[in-house]
């Protein structure tokens, strides 16, 4: 891993077009700026890992276990 | 058309045309080899229909439509996060929600209201879009909780 030291309003590229700003550092918590093209996602990591753990739960559903209609 | 055919582990053998495949580009989160999916429904007049994975034997999300169980399920979702599936504001599209339901416990049946799958009605390309939005959790439970569930 890359490991780089920024101060509040200073940032790092990635590739050409993307930009990471710190914004504002508070106590433990750091507010990033993100400037990418339109079509690069960017998500918290702990939601993409858990909408990804609920995927592969719900990859296994058994017919059986559909409920009728109500 | 010309028909295919493939296997699966939940409904045997399954015949489909081009026309009936959904393509998901980028795969679906946690899943991004698989791209080809058929919807299959699941009973004659259930809510339910499945999306199988027509790569994966044994992969298919049951999904249903958001609007069966939630009143007013209307996440905001960014033009440019479904661009890339050529979705523009008039764009026919569908929104489905994908359902789990822990073995043997349908009462304990949630839905993804965080990662909804939208599809291009035009073309068939879809995307799970991810929702960072509280008021739609990962998992939302539709049945109430019975008593001894509680208890435990």
């Amino acid at each position: 891993m890359l490991v780089l030291t920024r101060k509040v309003n200073q940032s790092i590229v990635i590739g050409d077009d993307i930009e990471v700003v710190v914004l504002e550092v508070r106590g433990e918590q750091i507010r990033l700026g993100i400037k990418a093209p339109r079509d690069v996602v960017v998500h918290r990591k702990e939601i993409y890992d858990q909408i990804q753990e609920e995927n592969k739960a719900a990859s296994g559903v058994d017919p059986k276990d559909v409920p009728d209609s109500d | 058309m010309k028909q295919q055919t493939t296997e699966t582990a939940r409904f045997g053998r399954i015949t489909y045309t081009d026309g009936d495949l959904v393509s998901f580009d980028q795969g679906l989160v946690g899943f991004p080899g698989l791209s080809s999916f058929v919807f299959i429904q699941h009973k004659e007049g259930s809510p339910f229909r499945w999306m199988q994975s027509v790569d994966e034997a044994d992969v298919a999300f049951l999904v249903v439509d958001p609007a069966h169980y939630v009143d007013g399920y209307a996440p905001e979702i960014a033009e440019t996060s479904v661009e890339s599936v050529g979705i523009v504001s008039e764009t026919p599209r569908l929104v489905y929600t994908i359902v789990s339901i822990p073995p043997g416990k349908p009462e304990e049946m949630t839905l993804n209201l965080a990662g909804p799958i939208v599809v291009n009605l035009e073309t068939g390309r879809a995307k799970q879009i991810v929702i960072e939005d509280e008021c739609y959790p990962i998992r939302h439970r539709v049945f109430e909780k019975k008593q001894s569930e509680e208890a435990a």
